[in-house]
C-alpha cells in the first residue's frame, strides 16, 4: 500500500469515527461552525482544519514518544540493584532539530492563516460593486438592523429588528455599531464574530450561498441578559428579497374596518397561566422548517380578529408603548425599543428568544422580566415609564404600567396584524 | 581561637549601644501563637499563610464553578438568576486567578526559593509579610460584595468598558460591586508587585556562595521570570483601574463613550497585563514540574539552559501577543496578522519545554509516585491545551472560537491541567519538607485519578460545545441547539472533579494531623531545599550556609559527602566569628499598614472619602513607623546538637 492510500484510508476512518458527532447534533446544531453556508465561514473552517490536522499530527508524534518513554523507562523492582541512569544534561542537536521542526509545522499553519485574514476582512475587491450593505446596531439586549440603501420619505432609513433579512448569493457588508456597551455579531454558519465597539466603526462581511434561515447570538458579555440576546438571519432569493424590501417600505398595515365590537376574550389561545422564568420558547415543528414558518408569517393570519386588533392599537397608545416603540404610519415613534412596523412578519420575539406565537407574545408583554431580566420594557429607561421602576432605595417596586390579560390579548392581536 | 574570633566582633565595647525603645517600637519575639503569625517575617511562615489562604479561595472558586455547572446542566435552568450567574462567573475567574493560583504560586516562591538558593530569608523580610497582608486585604475587598445587597462584582473578570461605567451599574442605587472589584484588584496588584521586587532582589543578591545563575534550580529561574513579568505587566492594569476608578468616582471620561472615551483603550491596557498574566500563572507551574521530573526520573533535567532560556523567551514574547485576545475587535488586517504570527511563535519555546521534559524522562528510572503522577498528568493536559492554543492563533479560525466554549475548554486545559495539576503536584512533593509527614501513596494516587478523569469529562466536551456555536458567559441556553448532552456530561464531570479535589484535601488534612512521619529527603531529591537539617526546616533554614558546586547542588552534596562536611565545618566557624546566624526581627508594622489599606480601600469603594482619607493616614503612619522602627535583626547561636538559641541582646 502506498503512503497516499494509507493516509486516505486513515482519513476516512477518522471521518467515520467522528460521524456520530455530526449525526447526533454534537457538531450540527443551529449554530454549528462545521455546517458552513457561505464563503467566509467556509474559509474560517478551512483554516481550522489546517490547524487541526497539523496539531493532531504533532500530538500523535509527541504523545507517542511521551507514552513510550513513560512505559519503557518506568522503574522496575530490580532497579535498586542497578546503577544510576546516566546523568546527562541534554543534546543540543536534538534540541535544534526539534525547534526547526516546530517552526516548520507553524509555517504550514501561518500561510493559510495570513491569506484568510485578508480574505475574511472585507468583501473582495471584484465583488464590492455587487455587495449589499446593512448596518447592525447592538443594544442591551437586542439588535437593530438598518438598510441604508432604502430611504423612506419623511422617516429616513428602513429599519428592522432582530431578524436580518439579506439577499442570498450576494456578499453582504454589515457595518457594526453600538449605542451602549460592547456586543458581538455572530452567525456561526455564515461568518465568525466581529465585535460592535462603542466609538468605533467595525464591519464584517458574509454571504449565504443559498436562501436559508440562520441562528445568531451576541457573543460578547454585555450585561445582565447577555445570554438571551439573540437574532436570526434570513437569506432570500433575489426576487423574494426585492419583494420583502418593497413590503417593508410600506407603512404599517391597517386591517379592514371592523364590522362589529371587539370580542375581548375570544382570541383562540390559552395564555400560559404561569410560565416559569426562563421557560423555553422554541418548538420542534418550527425547527423542522423555519423557512416555511417565516414565509407563512408574511401573510395575514387566517383567523385575524379585526376588531380586537383595532382595539389593541388603542391600548398600544394608552399604555405608553408608543414612547419607546415606533409603528411607522400609526402612532408610535419611540426609538428606545425595536421598530414594530412589520412586527407580525417576524418569526421571533424578544430578540430571537421566543418564537413569535400568540402565547409567547402574550407572555413577553405580561411578564417581560421573566423572559429577559432587566429589560427596558420592565425597568423603564431615561425617566420613561416601565412596568416597574426603582424606588429611592434602588429596589424595583414602583409600578407604572400594568397590562391586564384582556389588554395583552388586544396588543397581541394588534402586533400580529402588523404584517 | 574560637572565643577570640567571636569576642573580636561582638565584644560589648564594639557592639552598637542598645537604646531604650518606646513601646510602639518594641519588636515582638513570640515564636508560637497568634502573635507570631501576625508579626511573622519568616519566609516559611509567610509561605504557609499564602498557601492556606490560596487553598481556601481555591475551594471557594471551585464551589462557584460547581454552582455554574449546576445551572448549565440542563437547558433553560432556573437554579441561578441571570444576575447571580453573572456574579458567579465573574468571581469564579477573579478568585481562581488572583486569589488561588497566583497566591499559591507565591506560597511556593516564598517557601522554596530562599531554600533553593541557600538563603536564610528573603532580602526584605518585613516587606514580604506586608505583601501577604495586602493580598488578604484585596481578597476581602473583592469578596465582601457577596454580603451586600448589590451583590458581588458582575462585569466579568476582564471588566470590559463601558459595561463597568456608572451608567450600566444600575441594578441598585448603591451598587458599588464594580467599585469593590476595581479597588480589590488594585490592592492585589500592590501585593504582587511588592512580593515580586522582593523575590528579584533576593535571587540576584542572596544566593549561596558558588550558586551562579546558570546553577540556579529551574523553579528559582521561573520565580525570577514570573516576578519580572509581574512588575512589568501590573502597571498596565493599574493604570486602567485607576482610570476606571476616576470615571466611576469623580466623573472623568476615560471610558465613558458620551464623554468621548475609548472603550478599546481598556482592552489594550487590560490585555497588555492580561496576557503576561497567563504566563504568571503557568511559569511557576513549569518550574515545579521541572523539579519533580528529574527527581523521579533520577537524572538531571534535559537541556537545562534551553529550558531556562525558553522560559525567558516565553516571558518576553508574552508581552507581544496581547491583541490575540482582541482578534474580533476589528484590529484591521495588519495588526491581526502580526499578532497571529507572534502568537504562533510563542508555541516554539513552549514546545521546547515539553520536548525537554520528555528528554528528562528518556533513559531514566521513572518512579510514578503521587507527585510524579500529577506532573505527568500536567505534561499531557498542558500539551492538549497548548494545541488548542495554536488553533486560536490562526485568527480566522479564532473568529469562530473566540468567546465560545472552545476557548473555555482551552484555558481550563492550560490552567487546571497545567497550573493546578503542577501546583497540586508541588503540594504533594513538598509536603514532607514542609510538615515532615508523607501523604499515603494509595490515597494520593486515588485523588489524582479521580481529578484527572473528572477534569477531562468536564472540559473535553466543551471543545465540541464551542465548535457547535455555544457562546461563553451565558446563563441559559435553548434545548434545540445540540448542546444538551455536552453540557450534562460536563456538569457530571465537574462533580467528579469536585469529589477528586475533596479527596485530595481530606487526605492532605489527615496527613497533616496523623500522617506517617518521615526523615529528611524522602524522595532522594536533587536540589538545595532538601538539604535542610530537619523537616520541617528550622527557622534559620541551614545550620551552615551551603556552598554550591554543581547545578543539582544537593545531589552533589550526597555524592561528595566528605568534601562537603569539611567545607561546612569551616563555614560554621566563619559564621560564628561574624556573630552567629543573623535573623530578621518580627514587626507589627506590615499588618498595621495593610489594615490601613483595607479600611481605606473599603471606604473609597463605598465613596466614603473621609474614611478613605483615614485609611490613607493609617497606611502612611504605618510606613513611617516601619521606617523608624529600623530593620532590626538578632543572632542565633547553635549548640553542638544543632539547637538554636536566640540572642536578642546583640540586636542592632
Amino acid at each position: 500500500m502506498s503512503f497516499a492510500t494509507i493516509s486516505r484510508r486513515l482519513a476516512t476512518a477518522a471521518a467515520v469515527a467522528c460521524l456520530p458527532l455530526f449525526t447526533s447534533g454534537w457538531l450540527s446544531g443551529h449554530q454549528s461552525t462545521f455546517e458552513t453556508k457561505g464563503p467566509v465561514a467556509r474559509t474560517q473552517l478551512d483554516v481550522f482544519y489546517v490547524t487541526l490536522w497539523v496539531t493532531m499530527l504533532v500530538f500523535v508524534l509527541v504523545a507517542g514518544v511521551l507514552a513510550y518513554a513513560t512505559l519503557k523507562f518506568k522503574a522496575r523492582k530490580d532497579d535498586a540493584n542497578k546503577t544510576m541512569p546516566p546523568q546527562g544534561h541534554g543534546n543540543p542537536f536534538v534540541e535544534l532539530g526539534l525547534i526547526a521542526l516546530s517552526i516548520a509545522a507553524l509555517v504550514v499553519i501561518a500561510v493559510p492563516t495570513l491569506r484568510a485574514i485578508w480574505y475574511t476582512y472585507d468583501v473582495p475587491e471584484e465583488q464590492r460593486a455587487n455587495a449589499y450593505e446593512v448596518n447592525a446596531h447592538g443594544l442591551q439586549w437586542w439588535f437593530k438592523f438598518e438598510y441604508p440603501s432604502e430611504q423612506i420619505d419623511g422617516t429616513g432609513t428602513l429599519v428592522n429588528a432582530n431578524e436580518l433579512v439579506i439577499p442570498a448569493g450576494r456578499p453582504v457588508r454589515v457595518n457594526l455599531r453600538t449605542a451602549d456597551v460592547i456586543h458581538s455579531f455572530w452567525v456561526p454558519k455564515l461568518a465568525g464574530k466581529v465585535d460592535m465597539m462603542p466609538n468605533r466603526g467595525n464591519h464584517l462581511w458574509l454571504q449565504s450561498d443559498e436562501p436559508g434561515y440562520f441562528w445568531g447570538q451576541c457573543a460578547e458579555f454585555c450585561g445582565e441578559s447577555h445570554s438571551v440576546m439573540r437574532f436570526r438571519v434570513v437569506a432570500l432569493a433575489e426576487a423574494d428579497f426585492a419583494k420583502w424590501i418593497a413590503k417593508q417600505r410600506q407603512p404599517a398595515r391597517i386591517p379592514a374596518v371592523a364590522p362589529e365590537q371587539p370580542k375581548l376574550v375570544a382570541a383562540g389561545y390559552v395564555p400560559l397561566s404561569n410560565p416559569k422564568r426562563n421557560s423555553p420558547g422554541y418548538t420542534a415543528e418550527f425547527d423542522a422548517d423555519p423557512m416555511g414558518h417565516w414565509v407563512a408569517k408574511q401573510e395575514v393570519d387566517a383567523g385575524e380578529d379585526v376588531a380586537l386588533a383595532l382595539h389593541g392599537r388603542t391600548v398600544f397608545k394608552e399604555k405608553s408603548c408608543i414612547t419607546c416603540h415606533a409603528v411607522r404610519g400609526h402612532d408610535g415613534m419611540g426609538v428606545n425599543g425595536p421598530d414594530l412596523t412589520h412586527f407580525g412578519s417576524r418569526t421571533t420575539v424578544a430578540a430571537g428568544l421566543l418564537e413569535n406565537s400568540k402565547v409567547n407574545l402574550h407572555r413577553w408583554i405580561t411578564q417581560p422580566n421573566n423572559v429577559k431580566p432587566g429589560n427596558k420594557m420592565y425597568r423603564g429607561v431615561n425617566g420613561m415609564a416601565g412596568y416597574m421602576t426603582a424606588d429611592a432605595e434602588g429596589d424595583m417596586t414602583v409600578e407604572h404600567i400594568k397590562v391586564s390579560d384582556d389588554e395583552a390579548r388586544a396588543l397581541v392581536e394588534y402586533l400580529h396584524s402588523l404584517k | 581561637m574560637e572565643a577570640a574570633l567571636k569576642s573580636a566582633y561582638t565584644a560589648t565595647d564594639r557592639a552598637p549601644k542598645l537604646v531604650a525603645r518606646p513601646w510602639f517600637f518594641t519588636r515582638p519575639v513570640a515564636k508560637t501563637g497568634i502573635v507570631s503569625w501576625l508579626t511573622t517575617v519568616d519566609h516559611k511562615k509567610i509561605g504557609l499563610l499564602y498557601g492556606i489562604f490560596s487553598l481556601f479561595f481555591f475551594l471557594v472558586g471551585g464551589f462557584e464553578a460547581l454552582l455554574i455547572r449546576v445551572q448549565l446542566a440542563v437547558p433553560n435552568n432556573t437554579f441561578l438568576t441571570h444576575q447571580a450567574y453573572n456574579e458567579m462567573f465573574t468571581m469564579h475567574a477573579t478568585t481562581m486567578i488572583f486569589l488561588a493560583v497566583m497566591p499559591l504560586s507565591a506560597a511556593f516562591f516564598n517557601y522554596l526559593m530562599p531554600l533553593q538558593i541557600g538563603a536564610r530569608d528573603v532580602a526584605f523580610p518585613r516587606l514580604n509579610g506586608f505583601a501577604f497582608w495586602v493580598f488578604l486585604a484585596g481578597a476581602i475587598i473583592l469578596n465582601v460584595g457577596w454580603f451586600t445587597k448589590a451583590g458581588a462584582p458582575d462585569v466579568g473578570w476582564f471588566g470590559y468598558a463601558p459595561l463597568t461605567s456608572n451608567q450600566f451599574s444600575t441594578h441598585f442605587k448603591g451598587d458599588v460591586s464594580t467599585d469593590l472589584w476595581v479597588m480589590g484588584l488594585q490592592i492585589l496588584g500592590v501585593s504582587s508587585v511588592i512580593g515580586s521586587l522582593n523575590f528579584i532582589v533576593t535571587i540576584i543578591n542572596m544566593r549561596a556562595p558558588g550558586l551562579t545563575m546558570m546553577r540556579l534550580p529551574v523553579f528559582t529561574w521561573m520565580t525570577l521570570f514570573t516576578a519580572f513579568l509581574i512588575i512589568l505587566s501590573f502597571p498596565a492594569i493599574t493604570i486602567a483601574l485607576v482610570e476606571l476608578m476616576m470615571d466611576r468616582s469623580f466623573g472623568t471620561g476615560f471610558f465613558e463613550v458620551s464623554k468621548g472615551g475609548l472603550p478599546i483603550l481598556w482592552q489594550h491596557l487590560f490585555w497588555i497585563f492580561g496576557h503576561p498574566e497567563v504566563y504568571i500563572l503557568i511559569l511557576p507551574a513549569m518550574g515545579i514540574v521541572s523539579e519533580i521530573l528529574p527527581t523521579f526520573s533520577r537524572k538531571p533535567l534535559f537541556g537545562y539552559p534551553i529550558v531556562v532560556f525558553s522560559g525567558a523567551v516565553i516571558g518576553f514574547l508574552g508581552f507581544g501577543v496581547w491583541s490575540h485576545h482582541m482578534f474580533t475587535t476589528g484590529l484591521g488586517t495588519m495588526a491581526t496578522a502580526a499578532f497571529s504570527l507572534a502568537t504562533m511563535a510563542i508555541a516554539v519555546p513552549t514546545g521546547v519545554k515539553i520536548f525537554n521534559w520528555i528528554g528528562t524522562l528518556w533513559g531514566g528510572q521513572i518512579h510514578t509516585r503521587t507527585p510524579m503522577m500529577f506532573a505527568l498528568g500536567f505534561i499531557w493536559m498542558f500539551m492538549m491545551g497548548g494545541f488548542s492554543g495554536v488553533m486560536h492563533s490562526a485568527a480566522p479560525a479564532d473568529a469562530q472560537q473566540q468567546d465560545s466554549y472552545f476557548v473555555v475548554a482551552h484555558f481550563h486545559y492550560v490552567l487546571i491541567g497545567g497550573s493546578i495539576f503542577a501546583l497540586l503536584a508541588g503540594v504533594h512533593y513538598y509536603f514532607p519538607l514542609v510538615f515532615g509527614r508523607m501523604v499515603s501513596e494509595f490515597w494520593g494516587k486515588l485523588s489524582f485519578w479521580v481529578i484527572f478523569v473528572g477534569f477531562n469529562v468536564t472540559f473535553f466536551p466543551m471543545h465540541f460545545l464551542g465548535l457547535n456555536g455555544m457562546p461563553r458567559r451565558t446563563a441559559v441556553y435553548d434545548g434545540n441547539m445540540g448542546w444538551n448532552t455536552g453540557n450534562l456530561i460536563a456538569s457530571i464531570g465537574a462533580f467528579i472533579l469536585g469529589i477528586g479535589i475533596f479527596i485530595y484535601f481530606v487526605v492532605i488534612v489527615y496527613t497533616y494531623a496523623k500522617g506517617k512521619k518521615i526523615k529528611r529527603d524522602p524522595w532522594d531529591a536533587r536540589t538545595l531545599e532538601w538539604s535542610v537539617p530537619t523537616v520541617p526546616p528550622p527557622e534559620h533554614n541551614f545550620h551552615v550556609t551551603p556552598t554550591v558546586h554543581a547545578r543539582d547542588a544537593f545531589w552533589y552534596e550526597k555524592t561528595n559527602a566528605k568534601e562537603i562536611a569539611e567545607e561546612s565545618a569551616l563555614h560554621a566557624k566563619d559564621e560564628e566569628s561574624h556573630g552567629g546566624i543573623h535573623m530578621p526581627s518580627q514587626s507589627w508594622f506590615p499588618i498595621l499598614t495593610a489594615c490601613g489599606m483595607l479600611f481605606g480601600g473599603l471606604c473609597f469603594a463605598h465613596h466614603f472619602f473621609l474614611g478613605a482619607i483615614i485609611g490613607g493616614v493609617v497606611t502612611f503612619l504605618g510606613v513611617i513607623g516601619w521606617a523608624f522602627e529600623g530593620p532590626g535583626g538578632y543572632h542565633l547561636h547553635l549548640d553542638k546538637d544543632g539547637n538554636a538559641k536566640p540572642d536578642h541582646g546583640d540586636s542592632h
